[in-house]
């Protein structure tokens, strides 16, 4: 075997001779020659450098407070009763007042990927595949089945006396009543009912209860979210692909979403990590943060396990905003910065 | 609603991943058979860590080889099928079929196939992947990371220094058993 210095030389003059004379497929000439050109700069750089700067117009919100939640890997936040943020990490559910101080967290049998809180603080944590139920006082009370082998719960919600939760895994939401029981899924594709099907490449399916009685779900595969009646009927959706800041970009955006009080939804997207805000129509109303607030999770990149972000609304309409890759907490008002 | 709680019986599309991700992995050990067997004096080769590499250009580029030994290779069974992969299109393509304007592989070496709407499969044709990265980038910051560099053994000279790792900024070149020549990816999430 010759040695890398040797062959390195010889290999690549003798390439080039052989791109000029055109034996070497087209593509891989063009982009060859380039690259021995180029010897610092990458050649073949996946450029979104123009894509990921935001717009100031439309930047409407600004951050009033951020906090760390203590090195550990958060997925999805909840708020309960007080305004106590809850964080889904590892194998707690770590709790935050108002001011950002740590309360006892709960203790799960295995990694969370989700919570909800109802008005009586009941806790409900899932793990990837069943619920884990907290009574108000903390200790653990119940453990719901598994519904199936392709199950992953990414989100959770309580209304319409049950709770919802997002089934990444088998692409649908399932509905229980508050003692466990399963009692059906909506959300597959049904055609002659006008459903869509939920196109989930990754496990980042959303599920919210909306003040007009609708459930929101974000359909990432189809870069949209959806709206459903608890009887499975799709009654609207919103969004379009595109790296513009209207839309969603990437495979498969948004990756979550949250309500604010006066019914406008928060979107978070990951790849460009950007959270946003749309009318009832459906029309942007304003970016909350762009990929400039979150430079570590913009490097890491959206794929499983690396990057996204989770949103929660307060009770004053402020958003938090979660990065995954920090693991911190961003809080942002209503506004623009020094306005 | 659909009425009963039972678990939605398997998609073409699942049966279709999970065949697909058998055969894909007994091609990596088909391969790693053949190398096994030109190489019995050496106890490892080298190979790349997936976690590690930041898709930087050099392994269409340093490589010793006229062609990268460095593929590009798709884990099915992590992939979401997508019917916009950013492995595949440019950023910002101008409709999403497979005119060359809207790919971004520069050699063209990433086969699209429908499947199912709106579901589609993307293959990838070694003889013409460069080892570029740049379809990697774009499935590792948009998607799930299911397309990922490896040194292709048939191909791998096994260089007592490696020419790539020599100039890796993101360290992901070991040494690897020879018999457990791969690091490929396998979790979905
Ligand atoms: S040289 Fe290293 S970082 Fe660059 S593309 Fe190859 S493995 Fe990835
Ligand atoms: S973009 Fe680069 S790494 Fe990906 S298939 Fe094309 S040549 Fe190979
Ligand atoms: S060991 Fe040699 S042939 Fe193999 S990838 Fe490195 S430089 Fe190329």
């Amino acid at each position: 075997m010759s040695t890398p210095s040797e062959n390195s030389g010889f290999s690549r003059r003798r390439f080039v001779e052989r791109l000029a004379r055109g034996s070497v497929v087209a593509g891989a000439a063009a982009v060859a020659r380039g690259a021995l050109q180029a010897a610092e700069t990458n050649p073949f750089a996946y450029d979104v450098g123009p894509l990921a700067k935001t717009d100031p117009a439309w930047v409407n919100w600004h951050e009033v407070k951020r906090w760390s939640v203590g090195g550990r890997a958060p997925r999805r936040l909840a708020f309960g009763p007080g305004d106590v943020l809850h964080v889904a990490a590892e194998s707690q559910v770590l709790r935050f007042n108002r001011e950002g101080a740590a309360l006892p967290p709960l203790a799960t049998t295995g990694a969370v990927t989700c919570v909800a809180v109802a008005g009586d603080g009941t806790v409900y944590a899932s793990l990837r595949d069943h619920l884990e139920v907290f009574a108000p006082g903390g200790g653990r009370s119940a453990a719901w089945e598994s519904p199936g082998p392709r199950t992953w719960i990414s989100s959770l919600a309580l209304g319409h006396g049950g709770l919802w939760a997002a089934d990444s895994g088998a692409r649908v939401i399932l509905r229980y009543d508050l003692g466990g029981k399963l009692l059906g899924r909506i959300g597959a594709r049904e055609p002659g009912r006008n459903v869509p099907g939920l196109v989930v490449p990754s496990p980042f399916l959303d599920v919210k209860v909306h003040p007009d009685g609708l459930l929101r779900v974000n359909n990432p595969g189809r870069h949209r979210f959806e709206a459903y009646t608890a009887d499975g009927e799709c009654e609207g959706t919103w969004g379009a692909p595109t790296a513009a800041i209207k839309g969603f970009c990437g495979c498969c955006n948004p990756i979550a979403l949250a309500v604010l009080p006066d019914g406008r939804m928060v979107t978070c997207e990951k790849g460009l990590p950007r959270v946003k805000v749309y009318d009832a129509a459906g029309e942007l109303a304003g970016v909350v943060a762009g990929t400039e607030s979150f430079p570590a999770n913009m490097k890491a990149g959206g794929a499983p396990g690396r990057g996204g972000l989770d949103a929660a609304v307060d009770s004053a309409g402020r958003v938090h905003v979660l990065d995954r890759v920090t693991a911190t907490v961003h809080v942002f008002a209503p506004g623009k910065a020094g306005a | 609603m659909n009425p009963g709680p039972t678990t939605p019986a398997f998609s073409r599309r699942q049966f279709l991943r999970d065949g697909l991700r058998l055969s894909a992995v007994a091609g990596a050990a088909g391969l790693a058979g053949a190398m096994a067997g030109r190489t019995q004096a050496q106890t490892t080769v080298w190979q790349i860590d997936p976690a590690k590499c930041v898709r930087c250009g050099n392994c269409a580029t340093k490589c010793v080889l006229e062609q990268s030994a460095v593929k590009c290779v798709h884990a099915f069974d992590i992939c979401g099928y997508c019917q916009l992969c950013t492995g595949y299109f440019e950023p910002e393509p101008n409709e999403l079929t497979t005119a060359a304007e809207n790919q971004q592989c520069p050699t063209a070496a990433i086969k699209r196939t429908f499947v199912e709407d709106p579901y589609y499969e993307y293959e990838i044709d070694e003889n013409l992947c460069i080892g570029c990265a740049k379809c990697v980038e774009g499935c590792t910051r948009f998607g799930n990371g299911s397309l990922y560099l490896q040194i292709r053994h048939d191909r791998c000279l096994n260089c007592n220094e490696c020419a790539i790792a020599r100039t890796c900024p993101g360290d992901a070149f070991r040494r690897v058993p020879v018999t457990h020549p791969y690091l490929l990816k396998t979790d979905t999430h």
